[in-house]
Formats: C-alpha cells, sequence, structure tokens
C-alpha cells in the first residue's frame, strides 16, 4: 500500500469521528428536550484530536517508509485525487442546495449552519472514499 | 470496467535488465512503485511522457514496449 494510500485511509477513518458530533445534534433534533453537549465545546475538541492524530499517524507511516513519503505526487495518484474531487463536488453541490431548502421550511440559522457544515462533513468522506475505491482498484 | 486497450511486455523486459525491482524502474522514470504495478498489470495506461521514460529506460522504441490493440466494439464483432 502507498504512503497516499495510506494517508488517505487515515484522512478517511479520522474524519468519521465527526459522526460523534453529528449524532449528538441529529439526538437532539429529534428530541429538543433531550439534555445536549456543548457543540461548541465537542466541535473544537474533535477538530484537536484529528489534528494531533493526522499528525502522529502521518509521522509514523512517514517513519516507516521514508523513502515513499519523500517521493513527490505522481501522475496517477494526482488522476485519482483529481478524479475523487468529482463525485465529492456533486455531493457538496446538492447537500449546498437542501441546506438553503431549510430556510424555506422555516429553520434556524442553528440548523442551517449544521446543514452546510454536515455537506462539507458528506463530501470530503465522498473524496476520500473515492480515493480509496481507485487506490485498490489501481487506477 | 473494460480492459485497457494498451498492454505492455514491461514485465519481460524488467527480467532481461538483470531482473530490475518495480522500484528501482520507479524511482528512474520519478512514479512510485505502485503505479509501475499498475501499469504493468494494464490497469493504469501512463502518460506519454511516463511511456517514453520507461522505454529509454530499457533502451527500446516505444512500441517494443507498449502495443495499442483496438477495441472490438460489440457491433463490429456481430
Amino acid at each position: 500500500m502507498s504512503f497516499r494510500e495510506k494517508s488517505a485511509w487515515i484522512n478517511f477513518v479520522l474524519l468519521l469521528a465527526f459522526a460523534i458530533y453529528f449524532g449528538n445534534v441529529a439526538l437532539h433534533m429529534l428530541d429538543p428536550t433531550r439534555p445536549h453537549a456543548n457543540y461548541l465545546q465537542l466541535f473544537v475538541l474533535l477538530v484537536v484530536a484529528i489534528v494531533v492524530l493526522e499528525i502522529i499517524t502521518h509521522a509514523v507511516i512517514a517513519l516507516r517508509s521514508p523513502r515513499e513519503a519523500r517521493t513527490p505526487i505522481d501522475e496517477r495518484e494526482r488522476l485519482i485525487e483529481l478524479r475523487s474531487t468529482r463525485p465529492a463536488f456533486y455531493v457538496l453541490l446538492v447537500g449546498a442546495f437542501l441546506s438553503v431548502g431549510t430556510i424555506h421550511i422555516g429553520a434556524s440559522t442553528w440548523l442551517l449552519a449544521h446543514c452546510v457544515l454536515f455537506a462539507i462533513w458528506a463530501a470530503e468522506l465522498t473524496r476520500y472514499g473515492s480515493q480509496l475505491y481507485h487506490y485498490r482498484r489501481g487506477a | 470496467m473494460s480492459a485497457s486497450p494498451i498492454s505492455n511486455h514491461i514485465r519481460r523486459l524488467r527480467f532481461e535488465h538483470r531482473e530490475m525491482t518495480q522500484q528501482a524502474l520507479a524511482e528512474r522514470i520519478g512514479v512510485t512503485r505502485q503505479t509501475v504495478n499498475a501499469i504493468e498489470l494494464g490497469k493504469y495506461s501512463p502518460s506519454l511522457e511516463v511511456a517514453f521514460r520507461i522505454a529509454a529506460v530499457f533502451a527500446q522504441p516505444l512500441e517494443a514496449v507498449f502495443q495499442f490493440r483496438e477495441p472490438v466494439s460489440p457491433r463490429r464483432r456481430a
């Protein structure tokens, strides 16, 4: 497995941690009386944890294969990145339109912000998921 | 997924060049080992530049390394 494929796996798995945040938001939306977490605190905590884990895991895989880590991105990897951006863009586009749509059903700015945030998260997961699919397929 | 119309003799050429490893070839043409593997298996068609670099490593003309076979469409086959 190449360094960049490992990196894509790390990014994909660590991004999944945001499911904790969106799970909390979804539970609060379903039952507004339910006591909820401090969203800002949880969000900042997750971002910091993900950044720290990204640095540690990438340092570990770079140390395990330093030559590969130093190799600049090649044409196949660049193609994989480009191909993966396309489906992610569509996910973001649909998510953005649906988020705007929530205004018309009287949703609060809090919900709108979370819909946009969810669309960004889903688009990033799609991007890394698509990269993994192409890496597994070979190109 | 349809099979690539481009085939190659990289594996044989590597073997004939003192069993050159995929890693060694990859370093000489400036790509990753996984990309060389994908090219060898026909999963990825390289750019013209990389194709020429591979041919240059083996001191062969391009057509001795890569072959193009026109895919037969189902209508033509019938």
